[in-house]
């Protein structure tokens, strides 16, 4: 991760139940509820990626959870400030684990178009406060680029991947 | 009605020197100067000839602070600028804040980015800013903060009596659409008080403006109201523009209608969706996604993205509308006229939903004016005000629409205003697309680097929210000098906690969400 | 030893100890079917698919859910109060699985048929409310408190007209056991001789499960999540599986006091008995997903000035042609 973000330990399991462990994984990776937790722009998209068209909860992640203490997944859409720091921080502590954070739009990963010399209200990425699984780029990203989110997050959980690759045209 | 406005003012104001300026070259009608001890009697003036006071802001010019008081009528435009100059180095001006309630949150917005202390405020907390900042963040030169006023950074600290408690509504709650945070006294369930705490998402666009040249300014206004994007993006263009007199082609003007008038109904329709939603209701939400889902495949074949457009350009567009965008456009139409009755079924005939809204967030005439709300909420009170008309900015004069005005000021006026706004966005983009003429999209001779005179501007459009203003000081620079956004949902939200007071938790959610509020709009 | 077994499960506790276990079995399974079914009628009515990916027809969704809420952390927030937050999620269960008890699910199934079976089941059914009450309170939280003190206040008002729904139905039926009052529908099912009681009952049912448009208590866009707010994992899993199982209870009691529980032709009475149970849940996801929620005053107002006295006017009526 270089020297931004964190440097999570691995964990040492001193008795590791592989099939359980595998089982839950599985189940974990098909139920990922996310806290509804919209910050700006990047918001409405993740809402058009939960809608009709897009249906996140084809792949059971639609359950939005008004309660951090429910969720699993924290998704953050859009620009961090310093005075939403510590809230975001709080949130975060609030869900019980395992938890997941993806970070959606340039906002949420590096301070995208906010950044410039002088400011002084921008936190220029989340990943300063929060372990963050995913990065979503886009400005804000297209309901397919957080749906492929979704996905690198469960292949990032369960180590196989749900639908075949796609490659890319260019 | 300017000129014998100018003759009043003479008459009836001590020394007060009112001047005539082009309305096409400034974007207001009338410029006066006045000093702080003078300031309440001009107030009091525009108070007794029931003006409303459109925006209240601050410029630094480095030897001295300019206050600008924008005050405006209803139903004329006859927009006056009250200019005001302090000493920067011990910035005091009287508060207006008792005449007129909208100046409570301007001013404390501009003691926080000034300095500026107002004698007789009754609350200088601050609204936006975050625990920690050590200077005047807008200020030219950095100015630290003095040590007291470092108290009043933790805006509001509640604490208990008894038979009440506090509730922190947001920043982080499903009914606050964003990260507004609001928070309530509660008796029982009952609201004693309401206090919005803003910021959580101040993401320096003004600061920013002062940083970038007017092109690179261009992709912010998008994401300022990302709801209403298409607007804010013509309501910036449109003041560039008048800054530095480039002409638009004919064109242009009626594609930039079709897009606002578009990005119109999609964002009226997310509020439908949003604050059923807030009612209880979630199943609306994904039908009118659904409509809006029709609308942003049709824009985004134009203008390439969904959401934050950037489509207009100093002069013109970015491309041209091609033979699918007008197919598009008119597949929509078609459809969305189909779609209302069924909204009319599912949602305006619902006894619960009529139960919930009629009566509730009753808005007056004059407590309108006093708040300078603007937008939907507005014409709820009755007030026929839709600057579309009264300003009929780009091509709007040209085309036949309604502007619907509720009777009793509630919630449900303003969803039935809503519903009637996009019946009659339909109705501008249909006259739109048969007028639309030929030629070229884009002003010939635009220069690539503007450096527009030295002067000021004031630009209006009405947004989906409502009167979006646009005040712009150039200094002969690429980039502007001061740029200031007087934003719809701010002052809209202004409202709230006086319509909040005595009302049950459940009635506050429904009024808060009646505003149709955007955050990031309000924090900027 | 077989034959012990056996003798064993012949016995009035054995057939408790199976009913048990079977009734256990139901509750898990109809709830997981449940959240499965709710999910997918309101993808429907939402012009999308609602679970698709995991399993046939998103038909492993639920259990993916289950096991991973059982999988998660075990948190307790540090300022509850720590013996109600603990004994809520567990104590709301009692009355769900007493009211299976008495339930007839066919004529020969039924865990045990106690002469006052209507009597038990309206009985425990307010334990349900002290247990939410002590989730809002344990919780610490403000929001828990305001979704427990609605929830008290509206079960408390809609506890009443549904009484007074199910009394001329009994005075028909001339019991209190369900399966006579099930007997006696064999020619006419009750909900045609008393339809606005049936109304009464079905509106007092969704009120009782917290259902939209009278789920104040966890009202999500006023109070996040109402009483279960601070509650996470497996402890949340349980208020879940309940309100699914209140659900079906209130519908499988419609069905039974009004449709005539197992009675039909042809095919046996258990389908019958599920389908009308079923027929009537569906119609309480419907009303889910079509309506706006209501206010509080007007959720009290309907029960004390509208529901109450019209259920009392029909028990009057019901009663004054019996006697004549």
């Amino acid at each position: 991760m270089g020297e931004r973000g964190f440097h999570l330990e691995k964990e040492i399991i001193p008795v590791k139940f592989a099939l359980v462990e595998k089982v839950l994984d599985l189940a974990r990776a098909n139920s990922l509820w996310p806290v509804t937790f919209g910050l700006a722009c990047c918001a409405i998209e993740m809402m058009a990626a939960a809608m009709s068209r897009f249906d996140l909860d084809r792949f059971g992640a639609g359950v939005f959870r008004a309660s951090p203490r429910q969720g699993d997944l924290m998704i953050v859409t859009g620009t961090v400030t310093k005075k939403m720091a510590p809230v975001l921080t709080t949130l975060y502590e609030q869900m019980p684990s395992p938890k997941w954070v993806i970070a959606m739009g340039n906002c949420a990963i590096s301070g995208g178009p906010f950044v410039f010399e002088g400011q002084y209200n921008l936190v220029e990425g989340v990943d300063l406060l929060v372990p963050v699984d995913v990065y979503v780029p886009g400005c804000p990203p297209r309901p397919e680029a957080l749906l492929e989110g979704f996905l690198k997050l469960e292949e990032k959980i369960t180590g196989t991947r749900r639908f075949p690759r796609v490659e890319s045209a260019w | 009605m300017v000129n014998g406005l100018i003759e009043e003012i003479k008459a009836r104001v001590m020394g007060a020197e009112p001047v005539e300026v082009s309305y096409t070259e400034k974007g207001y009608h009338c410029a006066l100067e006045t000093s702080p001890d003078k300031l309440s009697g001009v107030v009091g003036f525009f108070d007794e000839k029931r003006f409303y006071l459109e925006c209240l802001l601050c410029t630094d010019y480095t030897d001295y602070l300019e206050l600008v008081y924008l005050f405006n009528t209803h139903l004329a435009p006859c927009r006056v600028k009250v200019a005001l100059k302090i000493d920067p180095e011990h910035p005091v001006a009287p508060s207006i804040a008792a005449q007129y309630a909208s100046a409570y949150w301007y001013e404390r917005e501009i003691h926080e980015f000034y300095g500026v202390l107002f004698t007789g405020h009754p609350n200088m907390a601050y609204l936006f800013l975050h625990n920690g900042i050590d200077h005047y963040p807008m200020r030219k030169t950095k100015v630290p903060v003095p040590s007291e006023d470092q108290a009043r950074l933790d805006s509001f600290k509640p604490g208990e009596e008894e038979d009440t408690f506090f509730i922190n509504l947001g920043p982080q709650h499903p009914s606050t659409h964003g990260v507004l945070r609001v928070v309530l006294k509660m008796d029982g369930e009952y609201i004693e008080r309401a206090e919005p705490v803003l910021g959580y998402l101040h993401r320096m666009h003004e600061k920013m403006a002062e940083n970038r040249t007017y092109q690179q300014f261009l992709p912010n206004t998008g994401r300022m109201d990302y709801l209403g994007a298409m607007s804010f993006n013509l309501g910036y263009v449109l003041a560039v523009e008048r800054l530095c007199a480039i002409p638009v082609p004919d064109r242009a003007k009626f594609v930039r209608i079709i897009a606002t008038e578009l990005n119109r109904i999609c964002s009226h329709l997310l509020w439908v969706g949003a604050y059923l939603a807030d009612l209880g209701a979630l199943t609306p939400f994904l039908f009118v996604f659904d409509d809006r889902e029709q609308i942003l495949d049709v824009l985004e074949g134009v203008a390439g993205s969904r959401l934050t457009y950037c489509y207009f350009r100093f002069g013109g567009l970015y491309n041209d509308v091609d033979d699918e965008f007008i197919a598009g456009t008119r597949a929509f139409v078609k459809r969305m006229w189909s779609r209302f009755s069924l909204y009319e079924k599912l949602v305006t005939g619902n006894v619960i939903f009529i139960n919930r809204t009629r009566g509730i967030g009753t808005i007056a005439k004059e407590q309108a004016r006093k708040y300078g709300v603007s937008g939907p909420v507005l014409r709820s009170a009755g007030i026929a005000c839709d600057l579309r008309k009264i300003e009929s900015y780009s091509a709007y004069d040209g085309l036949e629409f309604d502007i619907p005005v509720g009777g009793h000021g509630d919630v449900l006026d303003t969803y039935k205003i809503r519903i009637a706004e996009m019946e009659n966005s339909l109705r501008i983009i249909e006259q739109a697309l048969a007028k639309l003429p030929g030629g070229p999209f884009m002003a010939e001779k635009v220069p690539k680097k503007l450096k527009p005179p030295r002067g000021d501007v004031y630009q209006v459009v009405e947004t989906p929210r409502g009167e979006l203003g646009i005040y712009i000081v150039s200094d002969e620079s690429d980039g502007p000098f001061r740029m200031k956004w007087r934003v719809p949902s701010f002052s809209n939200l202004m409202i709230f906690p006086e319509l909040a007071q005595g009302v049950l938790l459940a009635d506050a959610v429904a009024i808060l969400g009646s505003l149709d509020l955007v955050i990031p709009e309000i924090d900027r | 030893m077989v034959n012990d077994l056996l003798k064993l499960a012949g016995s009035d506790a054995g057939k408790m100890v199976i009913g048990l276990v079977g009734v256990l079995l139901f509750v898990v399974v109809n709830a997981l079917l449940l959240t499965w079914a709710e999910r997918k009628i309101a993808g429907h009515m939402q012009r999308r698919i609602g679970p698709k990916e995991v399993g046939p027809f998103g038909l492993i969704q639920p259990i993916a859910d289950a096991l991973k809420l059982l999988g998660k952390e075990i948190l307790t927030p540090a300022k509850v109060d720590k013996p109600l937050y603990y004994l809520a999620p567990t104590l709301i269960f009692v009355p769900v699985l007493v009211s299976f008890i008495v339930i007839p699910f066919d004529a020969s199934l039924q865990v045990a048929d106690i002469n006052v079976g209507i009597l038990v089941i309206l009985a425990f059914s307010s334990i349900t409310i002290l247990s939410i009450l002590m989730a809002g309170w344990g919780s610490e939280n403000k929001y828990s408190l305001i979704g427990a003190i609605r929830s008290v206040a509206q079960n408390i008002a809609y506890e009443i007209p549904m009484l007074l729904a199910l009394l001329p139905v009994v005075m028909l039926a001339n019991s209190l056991s369900l399966r006579e009052i099930v007997e006696k529908q064999q020619g006419l099912w009750f909900v045609v001789i008393q339809p606005l009681a049936f109304i009464i009952y079905f509106i007092a049912g969704v009120a009782e499960t917290n259902r939209t448009p009278f789920d104040l208590p966890e009202a999500e866009s006023e109070l996040v999540a109402g009483y279960h707010t601070e509650y996470s994992g497996m402890r949340f899993a349980l208020f879940f599986l309940a309100e699914y199982t209140n659900i079906f209870i209130v519908s499988a009691i419609a069905a039974t006091f009004f449709l005539g529980g197992y009675q039909g032709p042809v095919l046996p009475g258990i389908v019958w008995f599920l389908l009308k149970s079923y027929l009537l849940v569906f119609v309480i996801i419907w009303l889910r997903w079509t309506y706006p929620r209501v206010r509080f005053d007007q959720l009290l107002n309907f029960a004390w000035k509208g529901l109450i006295p019209l259920a009392f006017l029909n028990l009057l009526i019901t009663g004054g042609l019996l006697k004549i």
